[in-house]
């Protein structure tokens, strides 16, 4: 947690997509145009988001199987750093659909679960929130969040397969894999998850260690 | 087998004391039959997406309603006294089917006097309508028992139940809506097979993380 | 040197005219060369996003310092 090597490469890895993201050379297509090259920092928010959340879920577990204040401190951080993805994510997602769909929220079925899904986490913040008990609401946040986790993924990688989407990759649209994703492409846009991801999980590094030192002075 | 039995002495419990009271039953009744009255006033007659859509609606909140009292209700000294008597485990899992017989009961009630204000729409598949309705109100009485018993844990848990159950269940709302509709329309049945085993799934992936969560509340 | 402003404005009014009833589409500035402006907004919004969460970060910490600094 406290080694510098791979925030440098977070930061090597966001500068190099946001230089070849942006000149790079990007297929050619109707109604994206150049705005296919937002895949490369709009996406990245969605994996940093839901690696995030695997996190919390992750420690969440932990903390019930062994009652240490310590691992829900790091549930809640990583839940929190989550959410901050999360909403970048949403309101890229909208600006870019306002020039390409036509709306800022065109109810799209992946756009609607992403906001389901930062929902559950509010939910999961007011829930914390309404329990005064520390012990009692480690455990029972825990429960809420391990509980809502399988509800999490059903919603965001199951359900928009089986609606039609304007998403690509899903009810009739095709992938991008299939034509547009091409090697190019990939070249930027798998160390651009990565980049993000890293930096994720730097920001929530950052946030536990705010919350320790002030847990400890309390 | 000591667990079965626990269920079931649990699932007699139960079953007793609403009868005794008839609280949730009649309460629910009620407020369907109202809901429905209402809504027959103001629309008189609805198009085959609102028919639908408010079926749901009504069956949402009936079924909050009714399921959200299965833990909430509980005393203090009563929960201590099921605590040193059963397992959890034995617990949710009555719970769970008292509750699921409760709502298949409550969505049929609900949906034969839906039917009998609002006509079924026209090329409807009765059969698979009541199978959503059935697998629908199973899916709600998993989800919100065990919402329930997380709401009930933290002292207030009316509203906290609403904002915590909504989120999780919307997923299965959709599919649910998407189900019904299939039926509505009266497509083909084997359309319908991808939502019905998505619910299954669902319910089961619900069930099983209940039943291994539920042993950690439950303690204190 | 009136008339040909006149005519150049007249020119131009209706050459805007023209562009007008052409492109139905709104808004065209961000439509403008392939729309790059669109990744443009949307790298800021990121930028912003994570710079104004750096910010409160940091005064999560200044609070902390200080607190710290009392206490020695």
């Amino acid at each position: 947690m406290y080694k510098t090597w791979w925030k440098i490469l977070a930061a090597a890895l966001v500068v190099y997509t946001a230089i070849a993201g942006l000149l790079l050379e990007v297929p050619r297509l109707a109604i994206l145009n150049e705005t296919i090259r937002n895949l490369y920092f709009h996406v990245p928010m969605w994996f940093a988001m839901v690696v995030l959340f695997t996190i919390s879920v992750w420690y969440s577990v932990k903390s019930l199987g062994t009652q240490k204040e310590e691992y829900d401190i790091k549930a809640v951080e990583s839940a929190n750093a989550g959410i901050i993805f999360g909403v970048l994510g949403i309101v890229t997602g909208a600006v870019w659909a306002k020039f390409t769909w036509g709306q800022f929220w065109s109810f799209d079925p992946k756009q609607n679960f992403a906001a389901i899904s930062l929902l559950l986490y509010f939910a999961y913040f007011i829930l914390r929130n309404a329990i005064d008990e520390e012990q009692k609401r480690a455990k029972i946040a825990a429960i809420y969040n391990i509980f809502a986790f399988p509800m999490m993924v059903v919603l965001l990688f199951v359900l928009p397969r089986l609606q039609d989407s304007l998403h690509p990759g899903n009810g009739g649209n095709p992938g991008f894999n299939s034509y547009d994703l091409d090697s190019r492409m990939r070249m930027v846009f798998y160390p651009a998850c990565l980049g993000w991801i890293i930096i994720g999980y730097w920001i929530y590094t950052l946030r536990l260690r705010i919350k320790t030192i002030e847990n400890s002075q309390l | 087998m000591q667990l079965a039995q626990q269920v079931k002495h649990l699932i007699k419990k139960e079953v007793v004391l609403e009868w005794r009271s008839k609280y949730a039953l009649n309460g629910v009744l009620l407020y369907v039959v109202s809901t429905v009255f209402v809504c027959y006033m103001s629309f008189l007659s609805i198009e085959k997406l609102t028919w639908n859509a408010l079926f749901w609606i009504i069956m949402l909140f009936a079924s909050i309603n009714a399921i959200a009292k299965s833990f909430l209700q509980e005393s203090k000294g009563r929960q201590l006294y099921i605590y040193t008597l059963v397992s959890p485990t034995a617990l949710i899992l009555a719970k769970t089917i008292y509750n699921s017989l409760l709502m298949i009961i409550l969505t049929v009630i609900a949906l034969l006097f839906y039917t009998l204000v609002f006509d079924f729409p026209k090329d409807t598949d009765i059969l698979m309508y009541f199978v959503a309705a059935i697998l629908g109100s199973l899916s709600f009485s998993t989800i919100f028992t065990m919402v329930s018993a997380i709401a009930s844990k933290t002292g207030n848990g009316g509203m906290l139940m609403a904002i915590l159950s909504f989120p999780i269940i919307i997923p299965v709302l959709i599919v649910l809506i998407k189900f019904a509709k299939n039926a509505v329309d009266g497509l083909d049945r084997a359309v319908s097979l991808d939502e019905i085993g998505l619910l299954g799934v669902i319910n089961v992936l619900v069930m099983t993380v209940a039943l291994l969560l539920f042993p950690y509340l439950w303690r204190d | 040197m009136k008339k040909l402003l006149s005519i150049l404005l007249l020119l131009f009014t209706s050459l805007t005219l023209f562009a007008q009833n052409n492109d139905i589409e709104m808004a065209d500035q961000l439509r403008n060369n392939g729309k790059i402006y669109i990744v443009v907004i949307c790298i800021v919004i990121i930028l912003a996003g994570l710079l104004f969460y750096l910010f409160s970060l940091d005064k999560r910490l200044k609070l902390l310092e200080k607190k710290s600094d009392r206490k020695n």
